[in-house]
């Protein structure tokens, strides 16, 4: 019975310009799994159909996944003809008057933005993530927990235009020139604040940024916390340890790599982000060492220059950004999530 | 109940979708330049209301203008840059200009107001290079005998986007100093040697406004509207000229927009007395194949030419010399629009 | 005794910088939150919903055309993806249960969740708005639906997961197919989760800016048609923000101060249905 079916599913599925090899063993060993389940085959054509949807629909993740990355590949081939991979990414020129194109300012601006932002949230997120699982009394455990997840619901752009409006002033008056006459004082750390206070710039940029990503990390690191054995911690508890103790000792160590796959994928995120930053990063392709220069991340040079880019080099170039940010962002994630299972596994075992 | 649920949101859908098809006969779209959308979405408000037809004008740039155009996206592009006639060939388009405008240097040095630094090409130009550091420089001090200069590090604001105020700009300083020219060049966006970026007009005029002892330039309108000290300039009859409505309308008398040539035509460096150097037109472009479309946009810049002078002129922009619009209708007429 | 009471203290101010965290997180929400409160209250008017832009410069005029052409984007986008969605986590979680595939896919929907949605635009752009030859509201609507797909996938694989064998079994000793146990058993018992995987995917896109700005492009009249250029108010807020008038900031923060509204409404509404189902047993 079995065997007939295959032979059914085979015809059928070279029709759909499959081959047989693909498909037999694949169809046979779901169908003998739903024959165990009982179902049986006289009333499977309905069944059938519903299978080939669902399975379309889930395949339809890989094929989105493999398009954006051909279909941008395609669009950049012109670029990548023309700069190479090493001398796009090395190269710091964004010249559109010479056309000469170099991804370095972009990768720069990224790099700078998403580090200083990362440096900012971890010990936040940690903070938060600790006070919510230990050190809250259970009253107050579930409304900070709510109001710091609504704070992730909380869209870009709305924290860019607040960053524009209110944050940029605050910064260029008051912070920034403080920072200036403290810390700019400071022989070598002092490259870092020289130039105009603007309010516009790096540091606003990775503010917002790091004010985005907190929730994100917060609330995985949280997860990861509540995974403790309550065993473990009373045990270091009884043998006289002071509740920081216990955290610092019990629960960080044993979900440490929870909260490494958080951080990580919190890195994702604040990679791709464009709106947040696109207020108030100022846009300009340049590689600086102050902290109150303007820079350009890959996002906000797509989303400032994508219509605008005349000629067909430049929006190939363009699509090129586009492709490196994917790539690099995708294999953030993917190591993210890598750490995420790996604490996963560990906990059902 | 569900299935009933799902037809009517089904229909609710359709018709909803359907009727909206309905309505794009009605509508043009363009896109392009920045510095003219304010005075192109005044015009559109009341021709709609006059006529009914939706103008969707949306500002993404020159640049945007010009590609959007060439992958007929949109039924007209917009552009402060003129194209040439053999590229307007090559990507089968029309031009013509349709509002004057110009580009103006301003300046946030405390204690000076609009109109009392005097600049002429070389020292712009050499402050932009970052060859003059200071405000007190012997070139600046020498063209402004009496202005109290302080000793103070300048500030250079240009645009980061591309733009077509850049072009004008930077087309105007090639032509007048050739360093100028060998190390930056002219173009809708360029290689900066110092200074920031913000991004449009808007960007720039906020910077400008923000820091102190800075120089940067926008559209006139924009220095207008947030009230900037603009600088004199000396232009090619050697007279420091303000930026002012009779001094760009004085360069766009001179200028010799040639129909043949699609009116390719950069108003920089004009020769009339008064004229302002910096000026430029902003320009449509056509496809040359969409000819029902055409003859829509055009009966729109028709009906501004002949009703929108005093909203332009409100909104700080030059409307064109009746001889040019003249010219202009003629040059439909021979195009068969 | 002197080092008991260092540990003591240590403790103590560890934990207090802790809170202090806690309390710079929800400093920061109380902080954006109420400014866009208070600049978006003052400037709402009924203006805004029933109006069209007047040009700039002029005083006036609302967003309309953004309000509606908004609805109409992610309306379309949730007929496109939340149906894909709900089907894709259904294999994940039944036909595929277990097997390396599903594992991967699901691995790799996660994966898209976080994908910076600037590319999706980027990606759409190339695929339907260049061989279309305009921008589209169409466009716009499957940007969105690419980004809300893997949310939707997710959860209801998760939530589907959570259903217990037994009622499957149930069904299947009845003689009822595996698609109709499906449809009417497993489906039912998970209704409530994937609902609010519904909810919040629809709360991700509607703030979402970026896949829109070359797509769905923006439009200065009310316009219902999907194969054009339409509005939308996150490209609108993007626009008017960034330029330099008075009145348009006043409709930028009103804007926003509707879109807070709507996304927080529907994640708290998503977020009560979870805790009302599974969080008693």
């Amino acid at each position: 019975m079995i065997e007939q079916l295959r032979v059914k599913f085979a015809r059928r599925g070279q029709a759909f310009g499959l081959a047989p090899s693909f498909i037999l063993p694949l169809k046979g060993k779901i169908l003998k799994r739903a024959l165990q389940m009982g179902i049986g085959p006289k009333k499977n054509t309905a069944d059938i159909l519903f299978y080939g949807l669902t399975a379309l629909a889930s395949f339809t993740v890989l094929m989105i996944i493999l398009g954006v990355f051909f279909v941008l590949l395609k669009e950049s081939a012109l670029s990548i003809r023309e700069f190479g991979v090493i001398r796009f990414i090395s190269s710091t020129d964004w010249n559109p008057v010479t056309e000469s194109f170099g991804a370095a300012t972009n990768l720069f601006g990224t790099a700078v933005t998403t580090l200083l932002a990362m440096v900012m949230a971890i010990p936040v997120a940690l903070g938060i993530a600790i006070f919510i699982t230990e050190v809250a009394p259970s009253s107050l455990k579930g409304p900070v927990g709510a109001a710091i997840e609504l704070l992730a619901a909380i869209p870009s752009i709305i924290y860019g235009m607040w960053g524009l409006f209110t944050l940029a002033p605050i910064m260029a008056e008051y912070i920034e020139p403080a920072l200036q006459s403290t810390l700019g004082r400071v022989p070598l750390l002092g490259i870092l604040f020289h130039g105009t206070p603007m309010g516009i710039d790096i540091l606003t940029a990775s503010v917002v940024l790091s004010i985005m990503i907190i929730p994100f990390t917060a609330s995985i690191s949280r997860d990861a916390f509540n995974l403790t054995p309550s065993v473990v911690k009373e045990s270091a508890y009884a043998l006289g340890a002071t509740r920081w103790e216990v955290v610092k000792n019990v629960v960080v160590p044993y979900s440490k790599i929870g909260i490494f796959g958080g951080a990580v994928l919190s890195l994702g995120r604040a990679l791709g982000e464009t709106m947040a930053v696109a207020f108030v990063l100022g846009n300009n392709h340049q590689i600086t060492s102050s902290l109150f220069d303007a820079a350009a991340t890959i996002t906000v040079t797509l989303a400032n220059e994508f219509t605008e880019a005349d000629t067909n080099l430049y929006l190939s170039s363009l699509f090129y950004l586009a492709l490196l940010l994917f790539v690099l962002s995708f294999l953030t994630l993917a190591v993210a999530k890598f750490f995420m299972l790996r604490t996963e596994r560990r906990h059902s075992r | 109940m569900k299935r009933a649920l799902a037809l009517s949101l089904i229909l609710a859908f359709t018709v909803l979708f359907s009727f909206g098809a309905a309505a794009a006969a009605n509508t043009l779209n363009g896109a392009g330049a920045t510095f003219p959308y304010p005075v192109y979405s005044a015009w559109a408000y009341d021709y709609n209301k006059v006529t009914g037809v939706k103008l969707n004008y949306q500002s993404i740039g020159s640049g945007g203008g010009q590609r959007q155009i060439t992958e007929r996206t949109v039924d007209f592009g917009a552009s402060d840059a003129p194209l040439d006639p053999a590229k307007l060939d090559e990507l089968k388009l029309y031009q013509f200009p349709a509002v004057i405008g110009g580009v103006v240097p301003v300046v946030n040095i405390p204690g000076i107001k609009a109109g009392q630094l005097r600049l002429d090409a070389a020292t712009l130009c050499k402050v932009l290079l970052g060859n003059i550091k200071y405000w007190d420089d012997g070139d600046l001090k020498a063209l402004n005998r009496g202005l109290k200069l302080p000793h103070e590090e300048i500030t250079v604001v240009h645009r980061s986007d591309g733009s077509g105020t850049t072009a004008i700009f930077t087309t105007y300083l090639s032509g007048a100093y050739p360093e100028w020219k060998d190390k930056v060049g002219s173009g809708k966006a360029v290689k900066w040697p110092t200074g920031i970026g913000g991004k449009g007009n808007e960007g720039v005029a906020n910077y400008v406004k923000r820091v102190n002892n800075s120089i940067g330039y926008v559209e006139f309108a924009y220095a207008k509207q947030n009230k900037l000290a603009y600088v004199l300039l000396k232009n090619a009859a050697g007279n420091f000229v303000e930026p002012s409505f009779d001094n760009f309308k004085d360069a766009a008398a001179t200028g010799d927009f040639d129909p043949d040539k699609n009116f390719y035509l950069w108003l920089t460096d004009a020769p009339g007395k008064n004229a302002w150097p910096i000026a430029g037109a902003t320009f449509i472009l056509l496809a040359r194949e969409k000819t029902e479309a055409n003859k829509r946009v055009v009966k729109f810049y028709d009906w501004a030419f002949k009703n929108g002078d005093a909203t332009a002129e409100k909104l700080v922009y030059v409307p064109l010399p009746a001889s040019l619009k003249d010219k202009i209708r003629a040059y439909w007429k021979d195009k068969g629009i | 005794m002197t080092r008991a009471r260092m540990r003591k203290l240590e403790s103590v101010g560890a934990l207090a910088l802790c809170s202090l965290a806690a309390f710079a997180g929800l400093f920061w929400l109380v902080f954006i939150l109420g400014d866009v409160l208070v600049h978006g209250i003052k400037a709402l008017h009924l203006h805004l919903f029933f109006k069209d832009p007047v040009p700039p410069g002029m005083q006036g005029g609302g967003l309309r055309n953004a309000f509606v052409g908004q609805l109409l984007i992610t309306f379309a986008a949730t007929i496109i993806g939340v149906p894909m969605g709900i089907l894709g986590g259904t294999f994940l979680a039944e036909y595929a249960r277990g097997k390396w595939m599903a594992r991967i896919i699901s691995v790799l929907s996660d994966i898209m969740v976080s994908v910076p949605s600037i590319v999706i635009g980027t990606f759409i752009y190339a695929l339907m708005v260049r061989p279309f030859g305009h921008f589209n509201g169409w466009a716009g609507a499957v940007a969105l639906a690419i980004i809300m797909v893997p949310v939707v996938v997710r959860t209801t694989e998760s939530m589907l997961t959570l259903v217990p064998w037994t009622l499957r079994e149930a069904a299947f000793a009845l003689g009822a197919p595996y698609y109709k146990v499906i449809t009417q058993v497993v489906y039912r018992g998970a209704a409530a989760g994937i609902l609010t995987g519904v909810l919040l995917s629809i709360a991700r896109v509607a703030g979402e800016t970026a896949p829109l700005l070359f797509t769905s492009f923006n439009n200065n009249f009310f316009s219902t048609d999907m194969n054009g250029p339409i509005a939308s108010l996150t490209v609108t807020i993007f626009q008017y923000a960034m330029g330099p008038y008075e009145d348009w900031h006043r409709q930028a923060w009103a804007a926003s101060f509707i879109i807070a509204l709507f996304i927080l409404v529907i994640t708290i509404i998503g977020r009560t249905i979870v805790k009302m189902r599974y969080d008693k047993g």
